[in-house]
Formats: structure tokens, C-alpha cells, sequence
């Protein structure tokens, strides 16, 4: 029981910031979630306001009638509009029951003049069904938001762009980080000076990495200039995608150089000494001991390279203005904060998660965390 | 013992004090000096009057934040709205309508300039009063034409004209005259000019249509066909505005915020230009930018808003015309302004069209990117006319449709 207690903070927080989160999104992805309806109902209006905008006059006005005000009352208007419901089809139905001989006679009786939530609103002039007025619930679709996916060019081209750029970028980064962290790890002179210049990029804000590549790449950058070439590699829907590459490597590759060098402290010396003894070479007691014996570490390192490649966001952000090279997770947040299109962006969400999922787990099958060659 | 019930009374009296002003949230984005000129605002507001007391907000990252902020019921009282945007805004009835204030008060809406106002009508409904405006026109070095011998550019001159302003310089061994980006807004005056639209009726795509489509061609001809104008990225600059105060071109088509730009960063090239009003071939027309100071529907202090409204687009109009030297939408702010540089951008005020495109979802981004993409392969001729309008026509719905 204590111990529960203990651990309940965590336990509460992975609750309600991951499984709420989660579940809701794949909830949202069968569904056309409209950010921006959200709080209509919550809203509060007062309705003699808003009917006298409505109808263009004043509740002390001479003369008016409800038969005479009825005229000029369009219901649909007054509450899409003026009252500001985005209807949806089951809403626009129940409207048939409005009371809005109701309504106008308690305007010019002057009763409407408080503040009230538009929920409540609804609820006191709906003869039936009010309970449509309650909430705002987005509109279930289905599977509609997947089946659009598969026709959609930039998801496929997105997708395309992930899986290139998770092939190429992991296998590049993993192997190059074993090298850094055995070069890292030799005695030599000024090694700690190695290692503070490989680890540096990644304690840099990867912000100030995109602004600094930014200009390296841009047409009259320091690259063009020294390859006496005119490209604009950022530009160039050929270039983009390899060079962010590039750039990503050089950032990683020192952050996985420390989760090598502690696997290398490990691993005895004494297996060294007797290769020696054996005549082993260099290169041989790398293949031999070294590899085999980081192999848990090169498990961790390529399954967080894949996990962080195939969601990679900010240097796409910063760096790429072409809508045909960018990644899922960069088309994920356009689809939701630009256009506007939450449960879409949800389903993308879901394809992504489905496809890091299948290739971890799949990778964990193949590659046995314990074994030794 | 005392001495705490003393010190608790004393504490409630001044928080009830403190909270019987009302606050007023007020949020939208601008670059250093125009943030201090909305504080000042703000201060004189608060000066001008006890019961309200307004606090700035400042929202870098504005469209993606205020979205999530209004959906989570977090929104700020009063925030700006780009006309871009209001559509979206207004249709999701996010923002409130101030015809009832307008009625009431009898508030005289013809102090501005008719297009900005209208711009912030939806569904004839009122949904903003105009911070200010920008405006395009044809910026152009004097120092180059000069020295080429080519007569300044007019005002409303024909496309053709424009066109052989461009292939003089190219005869007389002048690289790039023009700098043009592969940007839709910039591309709409030359279809609207040519006579052409943008949407049909029912909110489809007017695009394909003849008129249309022949503004389009003229622009993207201007770089493929006619090699007389390129994007600002492969002259070297980051924008139009930096093309032309680098003198990698003799002529731009930019808006007054380049003024600014290139007065503190070229003061050379600032003394040594000219700016006119933007090509025409059947009608006038330019693109209207502008900003407005909007109500949140969601607020409870409606009445308050409304009044930082009126303050906010007249007294503090004129101090933030003043500090930051934009455009005033207010005509007698606008009078004043005797700057012969702006007078081509306030000449677009009276016949330019707001810039954004009325669509069934009241979001056009995705289009917006998509049309962008079209424009920049036809710059480089990776797709041909009849493609692109094929495909922009045969999409279109499905990029503005709700969901």
C-alpha cells in the first residue's frame, strides 16, 4: 500500500499525460475534431443583446409585437450566427423545437437581459432534445480519415521521407558513434578534448544548429563556397532531405558516442591483454571483442536512433520550405495547426505510432538483447 | 492572534480592491518597436480610465498558439486577427460581433478606409476594427535605371510595359531586373487586374478560368519564359525586401514594412529609390493586408473590450503610426501622413482586394501550400500550365473542404 503510495505521483502523471493523451487521439482520429467549436457552448451570451442584433431593434422600441418581430427572425441565423453554434446535421434537425414564440415574448418582456452560458440558453428555450446543446462532440467519421490518407500525396511522399531518411540516418549515426567512442576511448593526448568536441552538438539547442546550417547551406553559404558549386541544397527538393540528413548525423553521433564510451569501460582489459599476447591486430580485436561486447548498446542506441529518426520535427521546421520533403511528424502538426484538420492529423498520428511499433517490436524479436556471438 | 485576523482583513481588502478592476487580456505579436508601441497604448488606455485595467500579452508563434488557447478556453480578451484568417475565425464563432456596439453608439464606421472594414465582414456581420493596413507596390532604384538608361517605371502601368521594362535591362546586359516569389497572395493582383477571379460562386476554384489563368502565366513567365525575374533565395537574399536593399535587382514588388527594412539596414539604396503603384491591365488592384483588434467570444468582459477597441484604433492608431510608421486605416490618421514613399500604399487602400479567399472550411493554408508548390514548379518548369491548373482544379476541393 505504501508503496503505491510512493509511486502514485508518477502513476498519475503517466496516467494523465500519456494514456489520456493517447487514448483521446486515437479517439480524435475517427472523428473530424474541430479545435476552434470547442467552447461554443461554454460561451455566455445575453440574449437581449443578441436577439437585438439579430432583428435590428430595441426591446423599449414602440410597437413591437411577437407576431410583428417573428417576421424578421431567421432562426437558423440566430444561432449560427448570433448566437454563435456551429450546427451540426442532428442539431439542425432539433432546432424544429425552439421555442421561439417563447423566446421573443420574454425579450419584450425584458426578462433576457442577464448573462447566461449558451448551453443553459439552449436548454431553457429546446422544448426537447437539449441534451444535443450540452457539449460540443465532434463528429464521428469512421475510418473516413484513413481512408483519405491512402490518397493523399503528401502522406505517401511524408512517409516516403521518413523511411529514407530513418534508413539512411540510423545505421550511419550507430556505426559512426562505435567509431568516435573507440577513438574517444584510446590513450592519447587531449582525448577529453575529443570528446567535449563530439558531445558538444548535442548539448546545443538543435534551433541554433538549424540557423547555423542555415546559412552553410543557403547559395552564397561556406559549403557552396568551398565546393565552387551554386546549389541551393535546402532549396533543391533533391538536396534537402540529405542534407538535413547530414546535419543530424554530425548532431547525434556524439550523444551516442556517451552510451558507447560507458559500454567500453566495461568491458575488461585483460580480454585485450590476452588478444595481444595472441597476436590479435587492431582491427581484429575491434570485430572480436569490442563490437560483440557493445552489443547491448548498439541494440539501445539503434532502437532510440529509429524511435527519434522516424519522429524527427524541429530541423525539418527551421530548414525545409518544400511541402514534397518534408517528414510525418512535421505533415502531423501542419494538418493539425495549420489546417486546421485535428482528426486527420490524429490518424496520421495512429499510422506512425503503428509503424514505430511494428518495427521495434520486430527488432527486439530478431535481435536478442542478451545473446553473445 | 489579533494581530493575524488584523493582517488577514487588511489582505482580503486590498486583494477585493485589486480585483474589482477589471483585467483585460490583450495578446497578438509584432517586432520589437511596434510591441512598444502597443504597451504604450496599453498604458494610455489605462491612464484614460480606472475601471479597466488592461495587460499586454504578447504571443510570438500567434496562429499555431491562439487556436489551441481558444479551443482550451484560455484565450486572451481582445487579440488581433489577420484577415487571412478570419473566415476560420469568424465562421467557428470565435470571435464576437461588434454590430451591436456599432448600433448602439452609432459608432461611425466611415472613419476608415471602406476596403478595411469590409474586409473584417463575415457573413454580414462585424467581426473587427483595423489596427492598420499594408498595401503592394512597385519599388525601384533610381540609381540603376540611371544608370542604364531606362526610364522610371509609372505607376499602373500594363503588364506589357512591365515586360519591357525588364527585357530593356536584360538587352542592355542587366542580369536580374525583377525579384518575384512563388507565393499565391503575390501572384492574386495579376489575376484580379487581368479581369480574373479567384473562387466561383460556390467556393470552387476560379483559377482555370481564362482570365484567371492568363495572370498567372504572365507572373510565372516572368521567370520561366522570359528569364527576367528570379526568387529572392537565388539572388542571395533572404526575402524581396533584402533582394532590393542588396541591389540585386532594380525593381520589387513589396509592401511598406520594406521601407522600415531597408531605411535601418541600406540607408543608401533608401535615398535612391521610388515606389508607385503596382501594374494594371484592365483594373486596378493590389493586395490588402491587414490586422485587426478583434473580441474573443468567450470573454466576460464584453462592454471593456469594446472600449479598448475604440481607444486602441484611434488615439492609439496615432501612436502607433507614429513609433512605427505603418499605415493608418483611420483616413484622418492617414491625412496626415505626408510621406511621399507611402503614397502609393494608401492610394491601393481605396481599390485593393483584403487577401484571403472565401472557402467552404474557412481554412485556406492547405491550398495556400499547394498552389505555393504549383507556382514554384512552373518557375522552373517542372511542370507544364495545363498540369498545374489540372490539378489544382481537380484537388481543390479537397484542400478546403471542412476536414
Amino acid at each position: 500500500m505504501v508503496g503505491y503510495l510512493f509511486a502514485a505521483p508518477i502513476i498519475l502523471a503517466v496516467l494523465a499525460f500519456e494514456f489520456y493523451p493517447v487514448f483521446t487521439a486515437i479517439f480524435y482520429s475517427f472523428t473530424k475534431y474541430q479545435p476552434l467549436q470547442v467552447q461554443q457552448l461554454n460561451n455566455t451570451i445575453i440574449p437581449e443583446d443578441v436577439l437585438s442584433m439579430h432583428l435590428m431593434v430595441f426591446p423599449d422600441d414602440e410597437g413591437l409585437t411577437v407576431e410583428g418581430l417573428k417576421k424578421d427572425f431567421d432562426l437558423f441565423f440566430f444561432i449560427e450566427t448570433d448566437v454563435g453554434i456551429t450546427l451540426n446535421e442532428k442539431q439542425r434537425a432539433a432546432l424544429q423545437y425552439f421555442d421561439s414564440d417563447q423566446l421573443l415574448e420574454d425579450f419584450l418582456n425584458g426578462k433576457l437581459q442577464k448573462d447566461i452560458p449558451i448551453k443553459e440558453f439552449m436548454s431553457n428555450y429546446m422544448t426537447q432534445d437539449a441534451n444535443l446543446f450540452k457539449r460540443y462532440v465532434p463528429e464521428f467519421v469512421g475510418l473516413e480519415n484513413f481512408k483519405d490518407l491512402t490518397s493523399d500525396p503528401y502522406f505517401w511522399s511524408s512517409l516516403k521521407n521518413t523511411l529514407f531518411y530513418t534508413a539512411i540516418v540510423v545505421p550511419i549515426q550507430t556505426f559512426l558513434a562505435v567509431l568516435l567512442a573507440v577513438v574517444a576511448n584510446q590513450k592519447i593526448k587531449g582525448r577529453n578534448f575529443f570528446k567535449i568536441i563530439f558531445f558538444l552538438p548535442a548539448v546545443t539547442s538543435s534551433a541554433a544548429i538549424s540557423m547555423i546550417f542555415k546559412l552553410i547551406y543557403s547559395k552564397p553559404g561556406v559549403l557552396n563556397r568551398m565546393l565552387g558549386l551554386s546549389v541551393d541544397w535546402l532549396q533543391n527538393p533533391n538536396t534537402a532531405l540529405p542534407a538535413i540528413m547530414i546535419m543530424n548525423i554530425w548532431t547525434t553521433s556524439g550523444y551516442f558516442m556517451v552510451t558507447y564510451l560507458a559500454g567500453l569501460q566495461n568491458i575488461p582489459g585483460s580480454l585485450y591483454e590476452a588478444a595481444d599476447i595472441d597476436g590479435a591486430t587492431f582491427w581484429q580485436q575491434f570485430r572480436r571483442i569490442t563490437l560483440p561486447l557493445l552489443r547491448p548498446q548498439i541494440i539501445f542506441v539503434s532502437t532510440m536512433g529509429i524511435i527519434g529518426c522516424m519522429q524527427v520535427f524541429d530541423q525539418i521546421y527551421f530548414l525545409i520550405k518544400n511541402m514534397r520533403n518534408v517528414t510525418l511528424a512535421f505533415y502531423i502538426y501542419r494538418n493539425a495547426f495549420e489546417y486546421s484538420k485535428m482528426g486527420y492529423a490524429s490518424a496520421i498520428a495512429m499510422v506512425l505510432f503503428a509503424i514505430i511499433l511494428i518495427i521495434t517490436v520486430v527488432q527486439k524479436k530478431v535481435v536478442k538483447e542478451e545473446a553473445y556471438f | 492572534m489579533k494581530k493575524r485576523v488584523v493582517l488577514f482583513v487588511i489582505i482580503a481588502l486590498v486583494a477585493v480592491f485589486a480585483f474589482s478592476q477589471v483585467e483585460l487580456r490583450v495578446s497578438g505579436w509584432g517586432n520589437p518597436t511596434e510591441e512598444a508601441a502597443i504597451q504604450e497604448i496599453i498604458k494610455q488606455f489605462n491612464e484614460s480610465q480606472t475601471e479597466i485595467k488592461a495587460v499586454w500579452e504578447p504571443i510570438p508563434d500567434f496562429t499555431k498558439q491562439i487556436r489551441t488557447m481558444l479551443s482550451a478556453g484560455t484565450g486572451p480578451d481582445v487579440f488581433f486577427v489577420d484577415v487571412a484568417w478570419l473566415p476560420e475565425f469568424a465562421g467557428k464563432n470565435t470571435l464576437l460581433p461588434l454590430d451591436l456596439y456599432v448600433r448602439k453608439e452609432n459608432y461611425d464606421l466611415d472613419v476608415f478606409y471602406k476596403p478595411l472594414v469590409d474586409a473584417f465582414r463575415y457573413n454580414g456581420r462585424l467581426y473587427g476594427l483595423p489596427k492598420d493596413f499594408s498595401t503592394l507596390a512597385l519599388f525601384f532604384n533610381k540609381e540603376i535605371f540611371d544608370q542604364y538608361g531606362i526610364e522610371y517605371p509609372k505607376g499602373l502601368m500594363s503588364f506589357d510595359k512591365l515586360l519591357e521594362i525588364c527585357q530593356e535591362f536584360r538587352a542592355k546586359g542587366y542580369e536580374t531586373p525583377l525579384v518575384l516569389e512563388a507565393d499565391f497572395n503575390r501572384v492574386i493582383p495579376f489575376v484580379l487586374s487581368n479581369g480574373g477571379r479567384l473562387v466561383t460562386d460556390d467556393l470552387d476554384t476560379a483559377l482555370g478560368e481564362p482570365l484567371s489563368r492568363e495572370g498567372i502565366e504572365f507572373y510565372c513567365n516572368l521567370v520561366n519564359k522570359y528569364q527576367v525575374a528570379q526568387e529572392s533565395a537565388n539572388l542571395g537574399a533572404d526575402w524581396i525586401g533584402d533582394a532590393f536593399g542588396k541591389e540585386k535587382v532594380a525593381m520589387a514588388m513589396s509592401g511598406p514594412w520594406t521601407l522600415g527594412f531597408v531605411k535601418e539596414q541600406f540607408p543608401n539604396v533608401y535615398n535612391k529609390m521610388g515606389v508607385v503603384q503596382m501594374p494594371m491591365e484592365k483594373e486596378k488592384a493590389t493586395m490588402i493586408y491587414t490586422v485587426s483588434w478583434s473580441i474573443n467570444r468567450n470573454t466576460q468582459f464584453k462592454d471593456e473590450a469594446w472600449e479598448l477597441l475604440k481607444f486602441a484604433t484611434d488615439k492609439g492608431q496615432e501612436i502607433f503610426v507614429e513609433r512605427t510608421g505603418v499605415l493608418a486605416s483611420r483616413k484622418s490618421i492617414a491625412d496626415q501622413d505626408t510621406d511621399v514613399l507611402k503614397q502609393a500604399f494608401y492610394k491601393g487602400a481605396e481599390y485593393g482586394t483584403a487577401w484571403n479567399v472565401p472557402t467552404p472550411s474557412g481554412n485556406f493554408s492547405e491550398a495556400n501550400d499547394q498552389i505555393n508548390s504549383r507556382l514554384k514548379d512552373l518557375f522552373y518548369g517542372k511542370i507544364t500550365y495545363d498540369e498545374a491548373f489540372n490539378q489544382i482544379e481537380e484537388n481543390y476541393m479537397k484542400w478546403v473542404e471542412v476536414e
